[in-house]
């Protein structure tokens, strides 16, 4: 290595330290602890820390309302990525055609996202109440037989708030889809009409491919936001009714902050992460193999 | 020389300076308080008076919402940058745990100091102490009661029911009469279901039977307390609750209530302060409340619970003078006025008091229900608040099961003696806290 090589590297280390020092104290030291914390039996307020050992972990995996939470978790994702990603990214498709009142339609799918999630939430309870906006409105049109307590029933709760949820998080997925559409070549638009391809086939055909790594990134990011969410279903159920909109997040917050169990909390935020960690892996690895 | 001179003199002008601003720098006391936001007002009122005596002591008074431990309180205490007094639940769990960690002080010098031992009920302190160490010192005292809209009452030419039978009967008539839900309940909150719970099981156990469940070896799952849940089910499944009861959430359904779309409902005395404000002295006229009538066999046990505590943190600088502020609060008699004027029972007698203020008429109700049927003791108002949190989730999600039909009595009994085996043999539950006798 010559010593120019040297200073570069010296540089690096020197510009990047800062970053690196903020990093380690803020993200890699506090997820250690976690897994430390994971093999304790600590309240999360006493000075004393017990060492449990697996037990937390053997006792999450007999924990029949953890795995309820974990299979509602992953329902929730399921609607959450399939209005978030697919249905965003024809909103995005349909908004980037030269169409009347196109910043009007932006603005409106994107103002959800700005608003807190407590905010969203509250809005929502409103609107899913038995006499609310949407029960009124299936009343008006006749549909008044699809009218029902919506955040009260135990088939449709979890379904209706990850439509809540969805709504808050869709306009910033179609901003990303709209960016990438209007970063594609026109020509290609352009000569795959001139040999006949019809509205869908230049969607499925060029507008996808050419969005291949944004849907990917959106996926991951979408997939991460939604095994996280916590405030939407914190504001409006708690996880109810009884336990029809439990999600890990929630759980985790009612084991470790509610029950003071703290070093249990832990194992099933543990869980959680791996399991972010792991989707995420996936797809960077699917990602690196077609590349 | 003379340049010597004057810098000594500005030297010891600067001294001068610094030591007087040292004498004059205020002692400041922060304070965190949960609970409702009408409580914030009235509590404001109360330390902008005392600061105005006071004029050394400057206090900042933080509204941290309703919930009882408010999520950013435990780590605030444990890296000493929270409030040096702050008002939270009691009893079993986080209480136990911040006490446990030794994250706040033992009250027990200005027990007796200011002289709380002759007004605090032995029952209250035996919610806020544990070991012989008083750790809180109660908030204010909460009833609950069956709410009841008096125009609606009058219209259907009803009258408050002395019996569970012609409550069954009111019931029917309000239905007919074409309200939906007869009785506001707010189960999408959880906790509305086991005010009902509390009372239903005081009511077929008896004070006794639940203070041999809570400090001896009674159990949750016996036949009384199966008979209590089968009555709130019959209710849920009757109608009582309307068509969605696990729908609705407390503060929705409550707005209902107060806009006489309601008939009735079974809250607490917490609610009068924020109804007071909204709908004013004679407005609040409109609605009355009466004990939940016995059924054949039983007795009216008034309900009675502390909404909360006030805690002094270890980290405060100044204890004697926050242990002050908490005597002016909460036992000054103008607090004490004012407090009740406004909806809130402060702990201890107020009797002596009531002829000097005007209390808002749904209160003075509550009071007359509790005078009267004090001497056949009284039960918990919010069993959910003096049990360990484990028990409290599993009785809130039994009691949404119960309420949609999906768990028996018997079942849901079941799981909450099951958590509560578990939480006794950790030493998870409410140790009675005994009588405070010494100084430390």
């Amino acid at each position: 290595m010559g010593k120019g090589s040297l200073r570069d590297l010296g540089s690096a280390c020197f510009f990047l330290a800062p970053a690196l020092f903020l990093y380690i104290t803020f993200v890699i030291y506090p997820t250690l602890d976690l897994f430390r914390f994971s093999f304790t039996s600590w309240d999360g307020v006493s000075p004393v820390k017990q060492w449990v050992g697996i037990r937390n972990y053997q006792e999450l995996f007999s924990d029949r309302i953890f795995w309820q939470a974990f299979r509602n978790t992953l329902l929730w994702a399921g609607i959450v990525l399939f209005l978030n990603v697919f249905v965003a990214l024809i909103l995005a498709a349909l908004i980037a055609e030269p169409i009347r009142g196109r910043v009007g339609f932006q603005l409106a799918y994107f103002l959800p996202a700005v608003q807190a999630g407590v905010v969203t939430a509250t809005i929502w309870r409103w609107m899913y109440q038995p006499n609310g906006v949407i029960n009124t409105f299936l009343r008006t049109v006749g549909l008044g037989r699809f009218a029902r307590g919506w955040l009260g029933d135990f088939a449709l709760a979890l379904p209706a708030l990850a439509v809540a949820s969805s709504w808050m998080g869709m306009g910033v997925n179609i901003a990303i889809f709209l960016g990438g559409i209007q970063n594609i070549d026109p020509a290609l638009y352009e000569a795959a009409k001139i040999d006949g391809a019809n509205r869908f086939q230049l969607f499925r055909y060029i507008t996808v491919p050419s969005l291949y790594h944004t849907i990917v990134i959106v996926l991951i990011l979408s997939t991460i936001g939604a095994f996280k969410t916590f405030d939407i279903v914190w504001a409006t159920t708690q996880g109810g009714p009884v336990r029809a909109t439990e999600l890990l997040a929630t759980y985790t917050y009612k084991k470790g902050m509610l029950e003071v169990r703290y070093g249990y909390g832990s194992s099933i935020a543990v869980f959680l992460m791996l399991l972010i960690v792991l989707l995420s892996a996936l797809y960077f690895f699917q990602q690196k193999r077609e590349a | 020389m003379k340049r010597w001179f004057l810098l000594l003199a500005m030297v010891w002008v600067l001294l001068g300076w610094s030591a007087l601003s040292w004498g004059a720098e205020k002692i400041t006391l922060d304070i965190w308080m949960q609970g409702e936001p009408g409580a914030v007002t009235i509590h404001n009122t109360i330390l902008e008076e005392y600061m105005k005596l006071n004029p050394d002591v400057s206090i900042t008074l933080t509204f941290m919402g309703g919930e009882l431990f408010p999520p950013g309180l435990i780590p605030a205490l444990k890296a000493g940058t929270g409030p040096d007094i702050f008002s939270a639940g009691t009893g079993p769990g986080q209480p136990a745990a911040i006490i446990d960690a030794g994250l706040v002080i033992p009250l027990n010098k200005y027990y007796f100091h200011y002289k709380w031992n002759e007004v605090i009920p032995p029952m209250i302190v035996n919610y806020t102490s544990s070991d012989g160490k008083l750790w809180a010192v109660g908030d204010w005292v909460e009833h609950t009661g069956m709410l009841y809209n008096r125009e609606i009452f009058a219209n259907l030419g009803l009258k408050v029911p002395e019996t569970y039978e012609e409550l069954v009967q009111i019931v029917e008539t309000v239905k007919k009469a074409g309200y939906e839900t007869p009785v506001a309940l707010g189960g999408a909150d959880k906790w509305p279901i086991s005010h009902w719970q509390s009372m239903l099981f005081g009511y077929f156990a008896g004070p006794e039977g639940i203070d041999n469940v809570m400090f001896g070896d009674g159990r949750w799952d016996q036949p009384e307390f199966v008979e209590a849940l089968k009555l709130l089910q019959n209710m849920a499944k009757d109608g009582w609750f309307g068509p969605n009861p696990l729908a609705v959430g407390y503060v929705e359904i409550m707005n209902e209530f107060w806009a006489g779309k309601i008939p009735m409902t079974f809250t607490g005395t917490f609610v009068v302060s924020d109804a007071f404000n909204m709908l004013g002295a004679e407005g609040l006229k409109k609605f009355g409340v009466f004990p939940f009538p016995p059924l054949p066999g039983q007795k009216i046990y008034p309900t009675e619970d502390i909404g909360g505590g006030w805690y002094i943190s270890k980290s405060c600088k100044h204890p004697d003078v926050a242990a002050d502020v908490l005597n002016f609060m909460l036992f000054r008699r103008e607090s004490r006025k004012l407090l009740l004027e406004n909806g809130f029972v402060p702990v201890g007698p107020v009797s002596d008091l009531l002829e000097e203020v005007v209390l808002p008429s749904l209160l003075e109700e509550f009071f007359e229900i509790v005078d009267k049927y004090r001497h056949n003791g009284t039960i918990h108002a919010f069993l959910d608040t003096v049990q360990p949190d484990n028990v409290t989730q599993v009785t809130y999600d039994g009691l949404q099961s119960l309420i949609a039909g999906l768990m028996t009595p018997e079942e849901v009994v079941a799981e909450i003696q099951k958590e509560w085996e578990k939480a006794k043999a950790e030493g998870k539950i409410l140790k009675p806290g005994g009588a405070i006798t010494s100084l430390e």
